[in-house]
């Protein structure tokens, strides 16, 4: 089943063409990951994908929906989130806080409700605690949730970042660089914790990643964008074999030795 | 210096064809004497047309001749007011060019200024050297000194009250711009009132000449006006030509200009390039607080006297003025301020005599340079020539 | 590490082990209460007007934040506070009609501050005209209180005072709804635009009381409006069962006094349940990355709304009761220094903080109404008598050097105020607490960390 489906997407700054007629479909379900050279438009893409740019051209469908157009809150409403290839967490808000702003738009309580702090407020208030600890708890974080976001080690505040979006109760997750900066080690664990997303809490997810191994390991299908275009897509064998990918990473000559080196 | 470490030994003027150095140099120039005829023009016209349809509003005077033996005066008045706001904003403009931060203190640079000058003919009035000067040399000798001094104390102020800031958030910097603004207001007026200036400074001037017959306007069949120009508001255009020609010069063509562009391009790149960033960022400073200075006498010269909160809404107005043509952008600040001094400039005058001094023209022109601000960042954030630094997201 | 900066750990130190020792046992209870005794024994004995009393003033309000940092018990907290501000500070505004005024206006400006801090301090938003909304609540009521109504409504007579109740209603109301017609068109501008177009719509406004008395006489422009309408006394039978026998002018600064205490009560009241809810963690997040806060399904135009019209109303709300306690309202009153000057109280006290944003207010209006008046006149004293004191020092009149300094002076060496906001403590487990704020190692971009593929 298509979760989402992005039609001709183009993405114009001025006369800067960031993102040239892309098209990508997303299975429910599925890892997808998307990769290309630095500033082949990757991030642009996500950033139309979730509103904060209103795509020049093109479609997209969220679950039968139109989304093209909507505000990023309300696109996150309708269950996308994302993280940010630069964390951008709440950073002097406690790590629970930072899981728990992610609820609003799940959360009810609204002006007058709770300056007299009803019943049902403190009900809400009191299950969407509990829920943000699970979260904590999901990412291995709930020992910290007193600390102030910004006081985290670097591979805390991506884990930190995932359970903010998951807070969202996203059916779609976008993750923009998630082991970026780590360590093996750390970046193993990250992509645990990507598959865990799928496989215990049936997300569809999407990531941009210049990892190949983590790219090559989890991925059902990659996309490969170039200079605002996608210039390939199919399962990771293909991609690993395709010249123009090749091309695009390493030049012109390079491709001609063959695709082995991709995986780098 | 830094920045001529980055350039070849050949210095970049000598390569400039002579074409490119007048169009770098009088081309903006060029595009503001656009907008001065375009805006008097349209503005007259609008003016008039309003008069002929009011004309049988009243029976006490006739309106539209009213409105016709008044414009050329408005017309000087607009020309004043839009230098003096394109002469602010020009520092505005810069500042945030290269630091993306609104000097909320500008307004109070100028005040300085305009202070430095009072002082410079008081004292030159004490001791009865005032009318020995010439108007010529007067004039010079009390711009310098304006510039001088705004410029130094610029300067400092972005040293002490704005660098430790440099990496804060962006409302830091702007809140002590706003208490600097304050502290300078407080202190010119503690020297002001306890140096025998007074709170209310005459700024006292040699006879500068009589107003300058243009020509004379027929408008009536048995009445003639002259279109004149007072010899002040006169010099004040004249200065401020030359000063906006001068920053043209040195921002389009010498090394230093080509410094401060690449830091208002991209600070990190430029430092990589071997430009001393904080050198750059404090003449620029220098720049925009010598240009505000000059501004500042030349405006206290025309009106005469002078205080401490002058600034204030100049200040706000040539923000405006610099908002309106594109923040950042050097050229829009010029034609911002041209078009902001005629708006008001027209309001000022005509918004009483239409309404029978029901609404106070002066008052309301205010009111009308604040909608300006908030319509144009709603409308276009960029303004009218586009705002060259451009956000990053 | 420097000599000096060794000198201030060990200084710290030093003051680390006397909060220990202060802080535990029965001893926090003891000094709360002696303080509180020695305070209240100097005001009530000897409520004379001077620098001494002044002093001590000043001690009694500062008291009110010792209660509240010290490790005690809520209920003593609570009990010692409403004695020392319900019972005390009235008696001593009893014998000293000069003082309880002074701390009337700090109590109102400790709400006002309260309303920016919500705009400023919660959701990051540079309001530099929120005086605007001040001004339009005392407006309000100044209109419908006095005859200037009958220049608008013909035919219609002034309220009499029992309307005030519901004029402090409307005026919530009316402040809410200014806060979003002045907010929308300009809550989408970055946060340097909005400063700027706040100031100026600020100053709009104050034109407009300028100038609205002309062609109809609204707001009986530079002259401002006088006689302005107060609430009747219906405490007056109180006071007299209580046996006090004061002048209509005290009883009706009693009844303010009260009156703003209460208010101020309710305001932070709403202001920390407000703050500690999902609309106030929206806030926050919006100060802290709005492009973060977007993409976490927090809309931003509607919370950056809610934010002013709720500052705003708090300023609408006070506006009736400032005007009411004057009596007299003009347009000077609500300029850009009295926005600033508020400002600078949230700025003292630390963005976000409501216990720092009262105590902002507390410090900057003593210092503006009563010390430093008190310090110029104390200063002219000594001049006459032959001290060498140059005659152009009156710190009454510096106010904008006062206000300016202390912004400048906050920013550069202590921008999250005397009392910062502290999110972590108002979470239930404070056992864990962080090592100390490791900085954030910035990570390395991924394509200089990773290898490129095939490289």
């Amino acid at each position: 089943m298509t979760l989402l489906h992005a039609h001709h997407i183009t993405k114009q700054f001025g006369g800067l063409t960031a993102v040239n007629d892309v098209s990508l479909t997303i299975d429910a379900g599925s890892i997808v990951s998307v990769i290309g050279p630095n500033g082949a438009g990757k991030t642009t893409f996500f950033n139309v994908l979730t509103g904060i740019y209103k795509p020049t051209k093109g479609t997209i469908t969220f679950d039968g929906k139109e989304i093209a157009g909507l505000r990023p809150d309300q696109i996150t409403t309708l269950g996308i989130c994302r993280t940010f290839q630069n964390i951008r967490l709440f950073g002097t808000m406690t790590v629970l806080e930072n899981v728990l702003v992610g609820m609003h738009a799940r959360l009810r309580a609204s002006l007058w409700p709770t300056i007299f702090n009803t019943p049902v407020v403190r009900a809400e208030e009191r299950a969407a605690r509990d829920r943000a600890r699970e979260l904590l708890t999901f990412v291995h974080l709930d020992d910290k949730r007193s600390q102030l976001a910004r006081n985290l080690p670097y591979g805390d505040q991506r884990r930190l970042e995932i359970a903010r979006a998951l807070a969202t109760s996203p059916r779609l997750i976008l993750l923009d660089e998630p082991t970026a900066g780590m360590n093996p080690q750390e970046t193993a664990e990250a992509t645990r914790l990507i598959s865990r997303l799928r496989d215990d809490l049936g997300l569809t997810v999407v990531l941009i990643e210049h990892d190949m191994r983590v790219v090559m390991t989890i991925s059902e299908r990659i996309t490969v964008l170039d200079y605002g275009t996608k210039i390939a897509e199919g399962l990771p064998d293909e991609i690993r074999a395709n010249p123009r990918v090749i091309e695009a990473y390493l030049g012109k000559g390079a491709a001609a030795h063959g695709g082995e080196q991709v995986e780098g | 210096m830094a920045v001529e470490a980055t350039t070849g030994p050949e210095p970049l003027v000598a390569r400039r064809s002579f074409r490119s150095f007048m169009s770098e140099v009088f081309g903006p120039l060029l595009q503001v004497l656009a907008f001065v005829i375009g805006s008097a023009t349209i503005l007259g016209l609008l003016v008039v047309l309003v008069a002929a349809a009011l004309r049988g509003t009243r029976t006490d005077i006739d309106l539209l001749q009213g409105t016709i033996s008044i414009l050329p005066q408005v017309i000087v008045d607009g020309l004043v007011r839009g230098f003096l706001y394109a002469t602010i904003a020009l520092g505005y403009t810069m500042v945030y060019g290269v630091l993306e931060f609104i000097n909320f203190a500008h307004g109070e640079i100028f005040m300085v200024g305009a202070f430095a000058g009072a002082f410079f003919s008081a004292a030159l009035a004490a001791s009865g050297m005032l009318d020995g000067l010439g108007p010529v040399l007067f004039v010079l000798a009390a711009v310098l000194l304006g510039m001088a001094v705004s410029g130094l104390l610029a300067m400092s102020i972005e040293r002490v009250a704005y660098r430790p800031l440099r990496n804060a958030p962006r409302l830091v910097p702007l809140i002590s711009a706003i208490g600097v603004s304050l502290v300078l207001q407080d202190v010119m007026r503690m020297i002001a009132v306890n140096s025998g200036l007074g709170f209310n400074a005459s700024f006292k001037t040699p006879d500068l000449g009589a107003p300058i017959v243009l020509g004379q306007m027929q408008i009536a069949a048995d009445r003639t006006i002259p279109i004149s120009i007072d010899s002040r508001s006169l010099i004040f255009i004249i200065v401020a030509i030359m000063m906006v020609t001068g920053l043209n010069y040195l921002v389009n063509i010498t090394k230093l200009g080509t410094a401060i562009r690449a830091v208002a391009q991209d600070r990190p790149t430029a430092s990589l390039m071997g430009i001393d960033v904080d050198r750059v960022i404090a003449i620029t400073f220098l720049i925009g607080g010598a240009l505000g200075g000059a501004a500042g006498v030349l405006f206290g010269m025309r009106v005469g006297t002078v205080n401490p909160y002058i600034g204030f809404l100049p200040g706000l107005k040539a923000f405006t003025a610099a908002v309106l043509g594109g923040i950042g952008n050097i050229t829009g600040a010029m034609v911002g301020g041209i078009v902001l001094g005629f708006l008001e400039a027209f309001v000022a005058s005509y918004l009483s005599l239409f309404t029978r001094g029901q609404f106070s023209g002066p008052s309301y022109a205010d009111i009308v340079a604040f909608s300006i601000l908030i319509l144009i960042l709603i409308f276009r954030p960029s303004g009218l020539l586009g705002e060259v630094v451009t956000q990053k997201v | 590490m420097t000599a000096d900066n060794r000198q201030a750990g060990q200084f710290t130190s030093l003051w680390a082990q006397l909060r220990a020792t202060a802080g535990r046992g029965p001893a926090p209870y003891v000094l709360t209460l002696a303080y509180a005794t020695i305070v209240s024994a100097l005001l009530l004995l000897n409520p004379t007007t001077g620098l001494g009393t002044d002093m001590v003033v000043v001690l009694f309000l500062l008291l009110m934040f010792v209660i509240y940092r010290a490790p005690t018990m809520l209920a003593f907290k609570l009990t010692l506070g409403t004695i020392l501000l319900g019972v005390i500070m009235p008696v001593f505004g009893v014998l000293n009609p000069f003082y309880i005024d002074v701390v009337t206006k700090a109590g109102m400006f400790a709400s006002l501050a309260l309303g920016l801090n919500v705009v400023v301090g919660f959701a990051g938003l540079l309001d530099l005209g929120y005086v605007a909304f001040f001004a339009v609540g005392a407006y309000l009521w100044g209109i419908f209180s006095t005859p200037q109504i009958s220049n608008i409504v013909p035919g219609m007579v002034p309220l009499n005072g029992s309307w005030f109740w519901l004029f402090l209603a409307i005026g919530l109301a009316v402040g809410a709804l200014f806060g979003v017609l002045l907010g929308l068109p300009v809550l989408r501008l970055r946060g340097d635009y909005l400063a700027i177009v706040t100031l100026g719509l600020g100053e709009v406004i104050r034109v407009l009381a300028t100038n609205l008395d002309r062609p109809v006489n609204i707001t009986n422009g530079a002259q401002g409006i006088k006689d302005v309408g107060r609430p009747p006394l219906f405490v007056e039978p109180l006071f007299k069962a209580l046996g006090l026998n004061i002048s209509v002018i005290q009883e009706y600064q009693l009844y303010f006094y009260f009156l703003v205490l209460l208010i101020l009560a309710l305001t932070v009241l709403v202001v920390y349940r407000l703050n500690n809810s999902r609309i106030g963690r929206a806030w926050t997040a919006i100060r802290e990355d709005e492009t973060a806060a977007i993409a976490m399904g927090v809309p931003l135009v509607r919370m950056k709304l809610l934010a002013f019209a709720v500052g705003a109303s708090f300023a609408g709300t006070m506006g009736v009761i400032f005007s009411a306690l004057q009596t007299f309202i003009n347009p000077p009153t609500f300029d850009l220094l009295r926005s600033i000057g508020i400002l600078s109280m949230v700025i003292l006290g630390g963005m976000g903080s409501i216990p720092g944003t009262m105590l902002g207010a507390v410090i900057v209006t003593l210092l503006d109404l009563q010390l430093l008046p008190r310090i110029a006149s104390e200063l002219s004293i000594l001049q006459r008598r032959g001290v060498p004191i140059p005659s152009w020092f009156d710190p009454a009149q510096y106010q904008r050097l006062l206000f300016g300094l202390l912004l400048v002076i906050m920013m550069i060496f202590r921008p999250e105020g005397l009392l910062p906001e502290d999110r972590r403590r108002q979470e239930l487990h404070q056992d864990d607490l962080p090592a100390p704020a490791a900085e954030q190692e910035q990570p390395a971009p991924a394509a200089e960390a990773k290898p490129e593929p095939g490289s």
